[in-house]
C-alpha cells in the first residue's frame, strides 16, 4: 500500500488505550446532559435541548462534548473560555467557583446564552473545565427580539464574572440576573440546575483520572486534538485545490441581505472569506459577532469531511475564517444580535452553494430555516408564564436524497409538545400540519414546510413573539433544483413582515406557514413513481405536479 | 403422587425457537425444551411443545402458564402489521410524521428517520377539540366520524388508533369517538390514546397508540388461538401475558394492549436476576447479559428493576436513540448496546481500535467457529487470552479453531501496528469499557453507587468479561447463577401476577389537595382489585404500592417517587412529602431546590398478587476444590499485564461451600467465569458462584 499515513506527524499513542479514554469523557458529558434536561426548568432548555454541555481542557481547548450536543456551542466554547481565563487568570481560581458570562462577542453571539465554566480540581490544581452553554428563558431588555437600535436595548451583558465563589452563590449576581429578568424562576432554576450538572460531572471527572492515574489532561488533550487535526488536514488534501466562491441574498430584517463567501481550499488547509458580505446593520438584531460566524462555518465542513469523529478543537484548526470588520458577520460590540440565527442559519447555504460540486452525496440544498415563536404574560391560573416553541421548515435535497418534512437543520433542537404549550401558557394551537407545495422541485425535492396557528385565550392582552424567516428569499436549490417557498405569516388573517413584540388581544390568531426546502438537481429528472407518491401523500397538488413536474398522469391519483 | 404438587409453564417464541420451562414449585426442578417457531401459527408449535414437555400425570398439576413473545417486536420491526388508520384532532394528523423536529444524529447529513407506521391517506381528521385543561372547546363532530367509518371500511383498513389531543386529561371525545366506530365497524380493534398510554405529550401518545392498533388483529388473533389450543390439550387454567414492565396481564389485557408486551422477553431476564438476588440477599445489582451480538445491562435496586416509560421500537439504527419509534409503555429499563461476542473489532479513521456495533453473529460468526468468519471478533479475543477452552465450547458441542482466530486477529493487529496479544487484549478492554460506560451511566441516571452493587452475570459471554466490568466499576464481586441456561425462561415464572396503572393529574402539592390524590390513587386500586380478582388472586394476597411522578413547580421533567403512606390526607406535606421528594431528588442529581413549590404530574398505582414461592434444588456439599480441577492453562489478566497459569474448574464437581482463590478458570457447558487476581468465588448453597473482589 502506498497511501500516505496522516498521522506520520503526530506523536505516538496508544490506540486502546486512547479509544477508551475518549469514550469514557464522552460518557461524562453525556451524563450531565441527561441531567440538565432532567432538572431544568424551562422548556427552551428541557424541551427544546437549546444547551450543551463541554468538557474544557486546561488552556481552553474543547475535548469533547455530549452526544445530542449542538454543534456551535463546542465550536465557541474554547473562545469563551479564553476571554474568561484572562480576566479570572487560571491561578486565581478556587474549587468551588463557577464562572460565567452572556456577553455576546465572548460568547455565543446573543444575550440569552449564559456560559457556565467550573473548574476542575485534582490533586489541588485545575486541571479542566466543566462548560455549558444555555440558552435562557430571559435576559430583560426590550420586549421584543428582532429590533433593537443597540445591544444595551436586549437585555442585562453580564460580563465574566464568578456566580459561585468557592461553592458559595454569589447572591449579588444572582440578584443582578433574577432582578433584570421577567421570569426569574426560570432562568435561575436553570442556571442552578446547570451549576449542580457540573458537580456530577467534577466526580466523573475525578474518579477517571484517578483510575487512570492521571495528574492533569495534558497528554490526553494533545493527543486528541493531534490526531484529530491531522484526519481533517488529510480529509481537506484529498479536496481539489480551488477558489469556490457564491453570493446569496437572504431575508435581513427590514433590508435584504448580502452573504458572500470565498472559499480556498489549498493543500490541507481551508480559508474562507466573507468579504462582499452586506455591512452590519442598525435595523434589526441580526448582526452576528465574529464568534458565531465561525462556529457556524464550521458545521458544513465537519459534517461532510469528519461526521464520525466527536467533536474536539482538532478538527477546527485547519479551518480558517475572516470576515470584514463591520460587516454582517464580524460586527461591531454594541450592535444589536439578538435574533443572529436568522443570518448564521444561511452560512451552511452559502458555502454548500460555494463547494457543492467537490462535496457529493454531502451537499444540502437550502433549508425552510427555524421558526422560533413564544408566548409570554402573567395571568391568574397560570402564574407568569413564559413558553417558547421552535418550529422548523423542510430541510433542503441532497444529491441522493428528498428533503426532510420539517426537522432542525443546521441547529439541533426538538419542538415543544403542543400539550405542555397549552397546559403552560393561554393559548391554543389551531393545527401543526405540513404545508403542501412548498418543497422546492428537483430530481429530489425539498422536504415539505409546515403549517402552524396559535391563538390567544386569554381574557386579556398576552404578548408574542414570533421570528420567521426566508419570507422574501426562499431557500435556494441545488444543481439546477427549485427553490424551497417563501415562509408568511399573518395576523388574524393579514400578512406581516414586522415582528416587534406583538400584543395579542384575546381570540387573536398567528399563521405562520413555514417554507418548503429546495430541490436538488433537474426537475425532468424526478421519477414518476416519486411525483406519484407525493401527490398520493398530498405533498403536492395536482396543479403543481402539472406546472411544476409536467406531469400528465391522471387526475385521480391525487388523494391525500 | 403428591396431590399439592403445583407446576408452572412458561413459553417464551422467539423468531427461530419457542423456549419451554416447567419448574415445579415444591421441588424446584426444572425441565426445559426447545422446538422451532411455526410462523405461519405459532400457537402449534406452542401445543407441541406442551405435549412434548408435560405428561398427563403433570398437566392437572399445572397452576398457570405464562407467556412471552416478541412477534409484536418483530412485526413492527419488518414492518409486519395491519393495516392501520389514524384518527386524530383536525388539523395535527402529521405530527405523526413530524415527531419531535429532532435529528439523532447532528452530524449524519444522510441520515434517515424512520417511516411513520400509518401512510398520509390513512391518517384522518375529526372536527373537535380539547383545552389545556381538558375541557370542550369545539364539540367532537358525530357526523364526521361516522363517514369516516365508511372511509375506513373503503380502505379496508385492519386497526384503528385514535389519538385526540389532551384526552389524558378528559377522555370524553375519545371514547365517543370509538363508540361510534365499534358500532359501525364491529369486529375492528380500536386503540384509544387515553387507555393505551393516558399521558401528557401528543407526538409519544400518539406513536404509542398507532403502534398499539398496528400489531392488535395479530395478537387478537393469536392469543385467542393459543387459549383454545392449551385449553385443548388439557390445561385448565388461566393464560397469563408477561409484561415488558415485569408485570403479568391476563389474556384479555393483552389482546387490548399489546405494546405493553414488546419487551417481555428482556423484561424476563432482569427478572431472573430479582429472584436470584432475593436468593442471594442482595436486593442491589446490575443485571449484565452478553450474547453474541448485543450486551443487556439492567440495575435493580432494592429487588426491584430500574423502569421507564420512555421506550423505542424499529430503530433506523438500533444502537442510536432517537431513530426509532417512541412507545410509552412501562418497561423494565435495559439498556442494549452494540457488545458481544459476535461484536468485530476494527481500526477506525481516526487509527483507533474499535470494536462493534458490528457483529459477525451466529453465521459466519467469529473466525474460530470455523464456519467462514474472518473478522476478528470480541470472542477470538477472549480465546487468545485463555479465556474460553477450545475444546469445551458449550459444553465440547463445538471445537474453536485457534489457528483462525489467530489469523484473523494477526491481520488486524499489524494494520495497527500493535502485537498479536496487545489487539486481542485491546478488542476486550475496549468492547468492556463500551459496556462500562453504559452501565456507569445508567446506574447513575437511576442515582445508585455502583460500589454497593454486584454484577449478575448471565448470557454466553457475560461470565467471561464479568470480572473486569466489575473492577472498573469498582462493584462488589459478580455472581454467575446455576443453570445459567435457563435464567430468561425461569425469569417468567418468578414474577409475581402485577398490573401497572397510572393517571396523569397535574396540580401543586398542597395540603387541601392531598385527599383528592387519595381518591384517585383509591380509585386505580378498585381497578386493581378487580383485575386481581380476575386473575384469581385472594383478597388477602393482594399488594398495592403507590408511586408519584413529582417535580419542582416549573420543571419540565419528573421523577418517579415511591408513596410509602397508606392516605397522603394523613400525611404532613412539610414534614414527610417534601423531604422525602428532596432526598430523592438528591440522590439522583446532588441537589435539590428545597426553596421551591412541588408538583405531581402522574399518580401510579402497582397492584400484585403474591410472589411464586419457588424453591430451588440445593447443591450437594462439597470442601475441596481440587476436585473440580480440570487442569490449567495460560490466561492473561489485565492487572498483571502477562500470562498466568491459571487452574481451571469444572462447575459442575464444585460443591457448596467450596471457594476458589482468583486467578481461576470455572467452565460449565452455556459459559465460562473468568476469576481475576483479586476474585474470591464461593458455590453458594443454590450451587451459584458468588465472586468477592478483595483489596
Amino acid at each position: 500500500m502506498t497511501t500516505t499515513d496522516p498521522f506520520a506527524e503526530t506523536p505516538d499513542f496508544d490506540p486502546v488505550s486512547l479509544e477508551i479514554q475518549w469514550q469514557r469523557l464522552i460518557s461524562i458529558m453525556d451524563e450531565i446532559d441527561f441531567a440538565t434536561v432532567k432538572t431544568s426548568f424551562s422548556t427552551i432548555v428541557g424541551e427544546s435541548r437549546d444547551f450543551a454541555c463541554i468538557l474544557v481542557d486546561q488552556n481552553g481547548d474543547s475535548l469533547c462534548q455530549s452526544r445530542f450536543s449542538p454543534p456551535n456551542f463546542c465550536v465557541v466554547l474554547p473562545r469563551t473560555a479564553r476571554r474568561l481565563l484572562a480576566v479570572h487568570p487560571l491561578e486565581t481560581l478556587r474549587e468551588g467557583d463557577v464562572l460565567c458570562t452572556n456577553d455576546p462577542w465572548i460568547g455565543t453571539g446573543h444575550l440569552p446564552d449564559y456560559i457556565l465554566l467550573t473548574p476542575v480540581f485534582h490533586q489541588g490544581k485545575p486541571v479542566a473545565f466543566m462548560g455549558t452553554v444555555a440558552h435562557l428563558s430571559d435576559v430583560g431588555g426590550h420586549r421584543g427580539d428582532i429590533e433593537a437600535y443597540d445591544v444595551f436595548t436586549e437585555g442585562i451583558r453580564i460580563p465574566p464574572s464568578k456566580l459561585f465563589i468557592e461553592g458559595e452563590p454569589n447572591e449579588f449576581l444572582f440578584e443582578v440576573i433574577g432582578n433584570n429578568c421577567r421570569v426569574p424562576n426560570l432562568v435561575l432554576g436553570d442556571i442552578r440546575a446547570i451549576a449542580g450538572t457540573h458537580q456530577i460531572g467534577i466526580r466523573r471527572l475525578r474518579d477517571f483520572m484517578d483510575d487512570y492515574a492521571m495528574p492533569d489532561l495534558v497528554e490526553l488533550s494533545s493527543v486528541i486534538h493531534g490526531r484529530s487535526e491531522s484526519l481533517m488536514r488529510s480529509r481537506i488534501e484529498a479536496l481539489p485545490d480551488g477558489e469556490f466562491e457564491f453570493g446569496l441574498d437572504i431575508d435581513g430584517y427590514v433590508d435584504i441581505v448580502h452573504l458572500h463567501a470565498t472559499v480556498r481550499i489549498q493543500g490541507n488547509d481551508i480559508h474562507v472569506d466573507y468579504g462582499g458580505t452586506s455591512a452590519q446593520t442598525r435595523k434589526g438584531s441580526i448582526n452576528c459577532a465574529y464568534n458565531t460566524t465561525f462556529a457556524s462555518t464550521m458545521y458544513p465542513f465537519k459534517c461532510s469531511l469528519v461526521p464520525q469523529i466527536p467533536n474536539n478543537q482538532g478538527l477546527f484548526r485547519p479551518i480558517h475564517v475572516t470576515a470584514p470588520k463591520g460587516c454582517i458577520l464580524n460586527c461591531d460590540d454594541g450592535l444589536p444580535v439578538q435574533a443572529r440565527a436568522k443570518v448564521t442559519n444561511n452560512i451552511n447555504q452559502v458555502l454548500f452553494g460555494a463547494v457543492w460540486p467537490i462535496l457529493g452525496e454531502h451537499a444540502q440544498a437550502g433549508s425552510g430555516s427555524i421558526w422560533p415563536f413564544s408566548v409570554h404574560g402573567d395571568l391568574e391560573g397560570y402564574g407568569s408564564f413564559s413558553v417558547s416553541c421552535l418550529p422548523h421548515g423542510g430541510r433542503g435535497a441532497m444529491q441522493g436524497l428528498d428533503g426532510m418534512p420539517p426537522i432542525a437543520f443546521p441547529h439541533n433542537s426538538s419542538v415543544t409538545p403542543i400539550e405542555i404549550m397549552e397546559t403552560q401558557a393561554p393559548i391554543l394551537i389551531l393545527h401543526k400540519e405540513f404545508r403542501p407545495d412548498s418543497a422546492g422541485a428537483g430530481r429530489q425535492r425539498g422536504g415539505i414546510g409546515q403549517r402552524m396557528t396559535f391563538r390567544n385565550i386569554a381574557d386579556s392582552t398576552i404578548q408574542g413573539r414570533v421570528r420567521p424567516d426566508k419570507m422574501f428569499c426562499a431557500p435556494p436549490g441545488l444543481d439546477g433544483g427549485v427553490p424551497g417557498v417563501v415562509g408568511e405569516v399573518r395576523w388574524n388573517g393579514r400578512n406581516i413582515d414586522r415582528f416587534p413584540p406583538l400584543d395579542l388581544q384575546p381570540g387573536d390568531e398567528i399563521e405562520l406557514l413555514m417554507p418548503g426546502g429546495g430541490g436538488f438537481g433537474p426537475v425532468v429528472e424526478r421519477s414518476t413513481e416519486h411525483i406519484r407518491r407525493d401527490l398520493e401523500a398530498g405533498f403536492i397538488s395536482e396543479a403543481a405536479a402539472r406546472r411544476d413536474y409536467g406531469w400528465d398522469g391522471p387526475s385521480e391519483a391525487s388523494t391525500g | 403422587m403428591n396431590d399439592r404438587r403445583s407446576l408452572r409453564f412458561g413459553f417464551d417464541i422467539g423468531g427461530t425457537f419457542t423456549d419451554f420451562v416447567l419448574i415445579d414449585e415444591q421441588s424446584g426442578a426444572i425441565r426445559t425444551h426447545k422446538t422451532l417457531t411455526t410462523p405461519h401459527d405459532p400457537a402449534l408449535a406452542v401445543l407441541q411443545g406442551w405435549q412434548e414437555l408435560v405428561s398427563a400425570a403433570d398437566a392437572p398439576h399445572v397452576e398457570s402458564a405464562i407467556h412471552g413473545t416478541t412477534l409484536f417486536t418483530n412485526a413492527l420491526i419488518e414492518r409486519k402489521g395491519a393495516r392501520t388508520a389514524f384518527l386524530t384532532t383536525k388539523g395535527f394528523r402529521d405530527i405523526l410524521e413530524m415527531g419531535k423536529e429532532m435529528r439523532y444524529d447532528i452530524y449524519d447529513l444522510l441520515l434517515v428517520l424512520p417511516e411513520p407506521l400509518v401512510p398520509r391517506r390513512l391518517r384522518l381528521e375529526v372536527e373537535e377539540r380539547l383545552n389545556g385543561r381538558g375541557e370542550v372547546v369545539t364539540p367532537l363532530c358525530a357526523p364526521e366520524v361516522e363517514q369516516l367509518a365508511e372511509v375506513l371500511a373503503d380502505e379496508g383498513v385492519e386497526a384503528v388508533a385514535i389519538c385526540f389531543l389532551h384526552a389524558f386529561t378528559n377522555p370524553e371525545h375519545e371514547q365517543a369517538a370509538g363508540a361510534c366506530l365499534a358500532e359501525r365497524l364491529p369486529g375492528l380493534p380500536i386503540s384509544m390514546s387515553h387507555e393505551v398510554a393516558p399521558e401528557i405529550r401528543e407526538y409519544e401518545r400518539m406513536s404509542t397508540t398507532v403502534c398499539n392498533a398496528y400489531v392488535q388483529p395479530l395478537a387478537e388473533t393469536y392469543l385467542r388461538q393459543m387459549e383454545v389450543r392449551l385449553r385443548d390439550a388439557g390445561f385448565a387454567r388461566e393464560l397469563f401475558l408477561m409484561l415488558s414492565s415485569g408485570g403479568v396481564s391476563t389474556l384479555e389485557t393483552a389482546v387490548k394492549f399489546p405494546i405493553r408486551l414488546v419487551e417481555s422477553g428482556p423484561a424476563a431476564g432482569a427478572l431472573a436476576a430479582v429472584f436470584y438476588g432475593e436468593l442471594l440477599d442482595e436486593p442491589d445489582l446490575v443485571s449484565f447479559d452478553m450474547g453474541g451480538t448485543t450486551a443487556k445491562m439492567c440495575l435493580i435496586k432494592d429487588g426491584r428493576p430500574a423502569m421507564s416509560d420512555n421506550f423505542e421500537i424499529a430503530r433506523v439504527h438500533r444502537f442510536k436513540r432517537g431513530s426509532g419509534l417512541p412507545v410509552r409503555v412501562p418497561t423494565i429499563e435495559l439498556i442494549e448496546i452494540g457488545a458481544g461476542g459476535g461484536s468485530i473489532a476494527r481500526k477506525d479513521e481516526l487509527g483507533l481500535l474499535k470494536v462493534g456495533p458490528d457483529s459477525a453473529g451466529a453465521d459466519p460468526g467469529p473466525a474460530c467457529y470455523g464456519l467462514g468468519g474472518d473478522q476478528p471478533t470480541v470472542t477470538d479475543a477472549d480465546l487468545l487470552l485463555g479465556y474460553l477452552n477450545p475444546e469445551f465450547f458449550l459444553g465440547g458441542r463445538m471445537t474453536l479453531d485457534r489457528s483462525a482466530s489467530e489469523r484473523a486477529i494477526a491481520g488486524l493487529a499489524a494494520e495497527m501496528n500493535l502485537s498479536a496479544l496487545d489487539t486481542a487484549h485491546g478488542i476486550f478492554q475496549v468492547v468492556n469499557e463500551n459496556m462500562i460506560s453504559a452501565t456507569r451511566v445508567h446506574v447513575a441516571e437511576r442515582g445508585a453507587d455502583p460500589r454497593r452493587l454486584k454484577l449478575m452475570a448471565i448470557g454466553g459471554a457475560g461470565p467471561v468479561h464479568a470480572y473486569e466490568i466489575a473492577r472498573a466499576l469498582r462493584m462488589r464481586g459478580f455472581v454467575c447463577p446455576a443453570s445459567a441456561g435457563v435464567t430468561s425462561a425461569l425469569g417468567f415464572l418468578t414474577a409475581p401476577s402485577a398490573f401497572e396503572f397510572a393517571r396523569t393529574h397535574i396540580a401543586r402539592l398542597e395540603p387541601s389537595g392531598l385527599a383528592e390524590l387519595d381518591r384517585i390513587y383509591d380509585e386505580l386500586a378498585a381497578e386493581g382489585r378487580q383485575v386481581l380478582r380476575k386473575a384469581g388472586i385472594a383478597e388477602e394476597d393482594m399488594v398495592f404500592t403507590r408511586e408519584a411522578d413529582l417535580r419542582h413547580v416549573g420543571q419540565g421533567h419528573e421523577i418517579v417517587v415511591s408513596l410509602p403512606w397508606d392516605r397522603l390526607a394523613d400525611t404532613s406535606l412539610e414534614e414527610q412529602l417534601r423531604p422525602h421528594f428532596f432526598d430523592r431528588y438528591t440522590e439522583i442529581y446532588g441537589h435539590a431546590h428545597t426553596h421551591l413549590d412541588l408538583e405531581i404530574t402522574t399518580c401510579r398505582l402497582n397492584a400484585s398478587g403474591p410472589k411464586p414461592d419457588i424453591a430451588l434444588p440445593e447443591a450437594e456439599p462439597g470442601s475441596d476444590p481440587a476436585a473440580a480441577l480440570k487442569g490449567s492453562r495460560p490466561v492473561y489478566f489485565a492487572e498483571t499485564r502477562s500470562y498466568v497459569d491459571t487452574p481451571v474448574y469444572d462447575r459442575y464437581l464444585l460443591g457448596r461451600g467450596t471457594s476458589v482463590e482468583g486467578p481461576a478458570i470455572v467452565e460449565e457447558r452455556e459459559s465460562t467465569a473468568v476469576i481475576g487476581p483479586r476474585g474470591l468465588g464461593e458455590i453458594d448453597r443454590y450451587a451459584n458462584l458468588v465472586v468477592t473482589l478483595r483489596d
